[in-house]
């Protein structure tokens, strides 16, 4: 029969093992407890309660030695349970053999509570071989070791714990799963639970009343129900009623099971909190059911389920699933924290009783005095949005095929949907948008033209009176309603009726009239309980397609945003690319406040750039201020010899007009006027010490009309002419040096083209996100494809790579990104700068490792890359000045450019000879591509962007969206349609 | 002089600090004799275990039924992951208890700070972020504000009994801005309700005041005084707030004093991947880290010795990484708690595995992102990317210990 070795170690660890039972069939019943009389259960009489206010303050009951309790414990329990030893005549057996050589008193005890215990007839003659069936054990355990416990009060002097007992009796595994029932019970411990249960015993009718002790008992609630059980005389048949209930729940996995026995998991429903074991043994929905009918069992006591107090007036609150009511003492213990609304713990993650469907979110007053405002307006708000209480889509079933989940939506988010939509079949007129429960007439007339369910059936309101509506036989009243209507209804017409009301007879074109158009139809409709079309469901037609504007429910607004990460080192443009969809998508991409700041910040780099300008204006000043010493010593020298009076006139009128004839040595076309020169040490002064923001851009208003003056000056204009010199000077500068008088204006309001040139407008923040749809194109009418589309929301995250480090801990933030958009640098190739250890090197290559980490993160695993090489426009440029050659990775890159050029006289041949830039673009492509599938063995998307031209960022944006779509249908095709979409998808890649 | 010969002497420079690093890093090995796991070093873990059996410590024995779960608190819910039809969940990434006792903020990936009463598991506040990105959370000594922080690079103050507006949503009462990178971690100074320590990816740690907003000081960061790269945790010393220690991807753990804030006091090498999580040893003088390389260390702060290490034996390289530690109030006990979902209990002293919380029933079914014992020992949470979080709790007879 069932095997199971206990083995209990000596001074140590207790660990037991379960085995699988490979015995033969079981012929016979299996021992069983009988149900027992109510008044037979173990009472624990009243212990004063004085002295557990104390300790149940604490969350945790502070271990109590188990001596100090046994004694005045055992008396009441071995009292109470002494007169049981009549009741079940198979357990007693079983346990006699079990306790034989204990004593008497903790062998009554043990007796009282082999009632409620499974126990297989074969267990052995001492406590240690106690075996249990394999199945029933991992029930029976679970009755068995809170009864265990009872005695452990007793024996607690022979056997140190009940642990061991519970241990020695109990196989392996069972064993947790009993740990974590009953453990979950509470930090109240398990393995000395007589010390709890004299807490709990303790203060039997403060239980569920007493709001002192509610705390550290909320800690227990799940346990408590069976040790209220044996707190009153009066719920003394819980037991029992249980036993019985629980066996339907059960029995379903295992319908052979005879009822006695399986009448083991005493508190297993209320207990499971998250229903791992019920779950296991049987399907979710057996479950529910069981629950249901469990609770029905009860329920005509019309008391309270937990505390079977009450009475049916008594104010309760119910499950939303399995109907359980409770009273306003045990509410927030049965129903735990109410994640998905009102559900008893054991019922979170079950669908919802549809019959309660229309109480969703309805809070009663009980909640509402129990909890504050904000609880309970949580709670009803995961009631009604969490997605386990939404209506399961394939529950109804329009014109006989049952919906999926979109459909669902778009069936409940039309401008007109069906009231108090609930599980049924249905039909639907798709054409006029009548509405009707399968089998009947019409109940209601909703948006027409909603792609949801199969073609409408003939007879699906099952009319008989040959008149059809769009393909429908009508029924009696619809006929009688056209006739008072004033159609024409002889000859048995097929009509088909548009959504405004207007028919016409099948095969003809002109409209005959509108249905719905005299006022009397609509009376004629109402007494008739027939639909009219809703004002609203003319305009329909426009609204569905404004569907984007709608505000989604919260679950959906989760499901449907899809999230791109946009990441790249610094400097690859990803700033730029997310400035660029906020400009594109948004419609208003930068609010007043970002505006304001932005403005600021584009200010304060503009002073940046003039202290970069006025040091090379020192720089350039010095360097010709030396060129002339040198100049004016060579002369001195030669003037001697070679003086001319020629020569000494035209060397005066020069310094003459160059400037004042006093200062002559100091002056060159770099010299600035004292004024300027002290404005512009001290910006330099500030910049040197670092503190340029701090002072700017707040002193714009003072110094705007000097920097006017400044830039006019030639000395800066010449400077600014050699500006290629100033390596500091970023290339953006110049776009913003030219408009610096207008820019440094304390009224300037930055533009769009601003803010997408300007630097460090993201960067200051390591993390930026913009929501976005993309925008409907207009021209094209949408089907329903491109409508489900407009559903689709988008969210760009772009993330500054600098500010984050190499290690990337953070990647596993973004475990839900759907695609990776990775931006490098085209024109990067030839820059340098420092990577982590200190080391110089070659942007090009950091960028590379930096997305090999990327790739190869365990978090990114079979997620799509795209590649986005950025900063074409440069790329261009540079390439024909610096060979791509100068990255080293690049060094095998030797286009047939020069000869292909030349040879190549017919330029606008059908392919037009790809430009260097165009070569090298692919070239670094492929490269990435080569890299990424030998990491990943995947396929990499690449796509081709300048940055600053909205066209090409939105480009590369749709590209995105068209890879996630791609991936969403290649999961709905075979395998060999998805091959004809990756190439596709290879012919847009690059 | 030329920008291609300035390159080049930088280039020169940096290659003579890392030789010299590589160099200080063999000699404080040498000095350490902590030359990996040595025979050395085995032999130390050995002593501290002989001496604290030769003291009469008996090994900790820990029934399954010892630690038990007690509550499971579900409500971070809802992120969406593939398909239309795909998975909804959300991580736990941090959690923090209250000084009295029974309350707990846990942050997660919906966005949301969730105030919880361990006892009843009720939320009591739901706070919307304005970045979901969040990484770390910490309650108020006071337990009247609670602070965030994560990818948006600021630590946000929330105080709890300031009123909502229409939508529900709690306004920041003060926005800490200041760091370049991540807030990985943040520390209330204990005690004080207006100083908070984080730690950021930009590598270095910030000592703030909350009143004005301002940094107080900063620890490492410009000069090479400080971690070399991001910082991940942050612990505050118990017995001495002025004392803190810091856990870093640059593999070492780093002591700082507040008033001196240009560089560590010392930094602590040992492990060989980056330090997840750090903790004061509740006597001040010693402090746990866990790490990337599978194993939690025990550091004393005085000597700058590793005392034990805790390792579990894997094969090769699939050593699963420690995501968060917490001692036990009598610092008997380390909970450490392991990107696999597994939950130990290590017995300090004889760095002996005393109870796998992932092994019982109720346990997580993903990765353990962060544990927290409450201030009196008597009960531990545990958060995970499974949504959910538990609170473990002394069963029976055990004492807290």
């Amino acid at each position: 029969m069932p095997s199971g070795r206990a083995n209990v170690g000596d001074g140590g660890v207790q660990y037991s093992f379960a085995m699988e039972y490979h015995g033969p069939p079981i012929t016979r019943d299996l021992p069983r407890a009988v149900p027992i009389n109510v008044d037979r259960i173990p009472v624990a009489a009243v212990v004063s309660q004085g002295s557990l206010s104390d300790k149940l303050a604490l969350p945790v009951v502070q271990p109590i030695l188990a001596s100090d309790i046994t004694n005045k414990f055992s008396k009441e329990l071995g009292l109470g349970l002494g007169s049981e030893c009549l009741v079940s005549p198979t357990s007693v057996i079983a346990y006699e053999r079990q306790i034989g050589d204990d004593d008497s008193v903790s062998k009554e005890l043990l007796l009282g509570l082999g009632t409620e215990t499974t126990v297989s007839p074969n267990s052995g003659p001492s406590n240690h071989d106690c075996r249990l069936s394999g199945e029933l054990s991992c029930l029976g355990t679970l009755e068995m070791n809170p009864d265990g416990r009872y005695g452990s009060g007793d024996f607690s002097d022979v056997i140190n714990s009940s642990t061991e007992l519970g241990a020695s009796t109990t196989s392996h595994d069972l064993s947790k799963e009993l740990l974590a029932g009953v453990g979950s019970s509470g930090t109240l411990g398990f393995s000395d639970s007589f010390d709890k249960s004299r807490d709990l015993l303790g203060s039997p009718s403060d239980f569920g009343v007493s709001n002192t002790c509610k705390e550290s008992l909320d800690i227990n609630d799940l346990s408590q129900p069976d040790w209220a059980s044996t707190e009153s005389a009066l719920s003394f048949d819980y037991p029992s009623s249980r036993v019985s209930s629980l066996q339907v729940g059960d029995c379903i996995s295992e319908p052979a099971c005879d009822e006695r026995g399986n009448l083991v998991v005493t508190f297993r429903d209320i207990e499971s909190e998250d229903g791992d074991l019920t779950e296991g043994l049987n399907g979710a929905e057996p479950e529910i059911t069981g629950l249901k009918k469990e609770f029905e069992v009860r329920a005509k006591k019309g008391t309270c389920y937990r505390c079977f107090k009450g009475n049916r007036f008594t104010e309760k609150e119910v499950c939303i699933v399995c109907d359980a009511k409770y009273c306003s003492n045990c509410v927030l213990r049965a129903m735990g924290s109410m994640p998905e609304g009102r559900k008893c713990v054991a019922c979170i993650g079950s669908p919802i009783d549809e019959s309660k469907r229309g109480n969703l979110g309805k809070c009663s007053r009980m909640l509402k005095r129990l909890l504050n405002d904000l609880e309970v307006r949580h709670i009803m708000k995961a009631e009604k949005f969490c997605s386990m209480n939404q209506l399961p889509s394939e529950y109804v079933c329009v014109n006989g095929k049952p919906l999926c989940h979109e459909e669902l939506h778009l069936l409940q988010s039309c401008p007109n949907p069906p009231k108090k939509l609930k599980p049924g079949n249905y039909w639907y007129d798709k054409v006029s948008g009548l509405w009707g429960k399968e089998g009947e007439k019409p109940s209601k007339i909703i948006s027409p033209h909603l792609n949801v369910g199969g073609p409408i059936k003939t007879d699906a309101s099952n009319g008989n009176t040959q008149v059809f509506i769009n393909g429908r036989e009508i029924t009696k009243v619809e006929l009688r309603m056209l006739q008072l209507a004033g159609v024409q209804c002889a000859g048995n017409p097929h009509f088909w009726v548009n959504e405004d009301g207007s028919y016409q007879e099948e095969g003809q074109k002109n409209t005959k009239g509108y249905i719905w158009g005299k006022a009397g139809t609509k009376l004629v409709c109402a007494v008739l309980s027939l639909p009219v079309p809703s004002k609203s469901t003319y305009s329909c037609g426009e609204q569905v397609n404004n569907m984007v504007s709608r505000s989604l429910p919260d679950y959906l607004e989760q499901a449907t945003l899809q999230k791109l990460l946009l990441i790249g080192l610094s400097g690859s443009g990803t700033s730029t690319m997310f400035k660029q969809a906020k400009i594109l998508y948004k419609d208003v991409p930068f609010t007043e406040d970002e505006r304001e700041n932005i403005k600021l910040l584009i200010q304060g780099n503009v002073y940046g750039y003039l202290g970069i300008l006025l040091e090379g204006r020192e720089r350039f000043e010095d360097e010709s201020l030396n060129e002339r010493m040198n100049y004016n010593c060579s002369r001195s020298q030669t003037a001697k010899l070679f003086y001319t009076m020629q020569q000494f006139v035209s060397e005066f009128t020069f310094w003459f007009k160059a400037g004042h004839a006093d200062e002559n040595d100091e002056k060159t076309i770099y010299s600035i006027c004292p004024r300027l020169k002290a404005f512009s040490d001290w910006l330099l002064k500030i910049m040197v010490s670092g503190t340029l923001e701090a002072v700017f851009p707040a002193a714009t208003r003072e110094y705007a009309p000097l920097v006017e003056e400044l830039w006019d000056n030639a000395a800066i204009q010449a400077t600014y002419d050699r500006r290629k010199e100033l390596e500091m000077l970023p290339n953006i500068a110049s776009y913003f040096l030219e408009r610096a008088v207008d820019i440094l204006r304390p009224d300037y309001i930055p533009s769009n083209v601003d803010i997408l040139y300007a630097e460090g407008i993201t960067s200051s923040n390591g993390l930026a996100c913009v929501d976005f749809t993309f925008p409907q194109p207009a021209s094209d009418d949408v089907d329903s494809a491109d409508q489900h589309d407009s559903l689709l929301r988008f969210q760009l995250i772009r993330v500054q790579a600098r500010g984050f480090g190499e290690n990337c801990k953070w990647l596993e933030m973004f475990e839900d990104v759907r695609i990776v958009i990775f931006c490098v640098s085209l024109s990067d190739y030839d820059q340098f700068a420092v990577d982590g250890d200190g080391t110089l090197e070659n942007k090009m290559i950091l960028s590379r490792k930096f997305f090999e980490s990327i790739v190869t993160h365990p978090t990114y695993d079979q997620l799509d890359f795209l590649l986005v090489l950025n900063k074409f426009d440069l790329f261009e440029e540079k390439i024909e000045q610096v060979p791509l050659t100068q990255c080293e990775w690049f060094d095998d890159f030797h286009p047939l450019m020069s000869r292909h050029r030349s040879s190549n006289s017919n330029s606008n041949s059908i392919n037009n000879s790809p430009s260097l830039s165009q070569l090298a673009f692919h070239y670094v492509a492929v490269k990435f591509k080569r890299l990424f599938s030998s990491l990943t063995a995947r396929k990499l998307y690449v796509s081709l962007v300048k940055g600053l031209e909205p066209d090409s960022v939105d480009e590369a944006l749709k590209y995105a969206r068209e890879i996630l779509k791609w991936d969403e249908e290649s999961a709905n095709f075979s395998l060999s349609e998805y091959s004809m979409y990756s190439t596709e998808a290879s012919s847009f890649s690059h | 002089m030329s920008v291609a010969e300035l390159k080049e002497r930088h280039m020169a420079a940096t290659e003579t600090v890392n030789a010299l690093r590589e160099r200080l890093k063999q000699k404080r090995l040498l000095l350490l004799d902590t030359d990996g796991l040595s025979w050395e070093l085995r032999s130390m873990n050995l002593a501290v275990a002989t001496y604290a059996r030769s003291q009469g410590k008996t090994p900790l024995t820990f029934g399954p039924t010892d630690l038990v779960c007690c509550r499971n608190l579900q409500g971070h819910t809802g992120k969406f992951r593939g398909g239309l039809l795909g998975m909804l969940t959300y991580e736990v990434y941090s959690l923090d208890w209250t000084a009295e006792k029974n309350r707990i903020v846990s942050a997660s990936q919906d966005g949301r700070l969730i105030v919880w009463n361990a006892l009843t598991s009720q939320k009591t506040h739901a706070i919307k972020l304005p970045c979901a990105w969040v990484m770390t959370c910490a309650f108020s000594p006071s337990g009247l504000s609670v602070a965030c922080g994560g990818l948006d690079s600021v630590c946000s103050i929330f105080n709890l009994n300031s009123p909502t507006d229409k939508d529900g949503n709690s306004p920041v009462a003060r926005m800490l801005s200041g760091h370049k990178g991540y807030v990985s971690s943040c520390q209330y100074v204990p005690d004080e309700d207006t100083h908070l320590i984080t730690s950021s990816g930009d590598q270095t740690c910030v000592l703030w005041d909350i009143t004005t907003g301002l940094r107080t000081s900063v620890f490492g960061g410009e000069f090479q005084s400080g971690h070399t790269a991001d910082v991940l945790s942050v612990s505050i010393n118990g017995s001495n707030s002025r004392m803190f220690v810091s856990g870093s991807c640059d593999t070492t753990a780093r002591l700082w004093d507040t008033r001196v804030a240009s560089r560590a006091v010392r930094t602590f090498h040992g492990h060989e991947g980056d330090v997840n999580s750090v903790k004061f040893f509740p006597d001040g003088n010693r402090f746990g880290t866990g790490s990337d390389d599978g194993t939690c260390r025990l550091f004393d702060i005085r000597t700058g010795h590793q005392l034990q290490v805790y390792q579990q034996q894997h094969g090769d390289n699939d050593a699963p990484h420690v995501t968060s530690i917490a001692f036990s109030i009598s610092g008997r006990l380390l909970f450490a708690g392991y990107s696999n979902g597994d939950c130990y209990v290590w017995d300090t002293l004889l760095a002996k595995m005393v109870l796998d919380l992932g092994s019982l029933q109720n346990s997580h079914g993903g990765r353990i992102s962060c544990l927290g014992l409450s201030s009196d020992g008597s009960a531990l949470c545990t958060g995970s990317w499974d949504t959910t979080l538990k609170i473990w709790a002394f069963g029976g007879h055990r004492r807290v210990i």
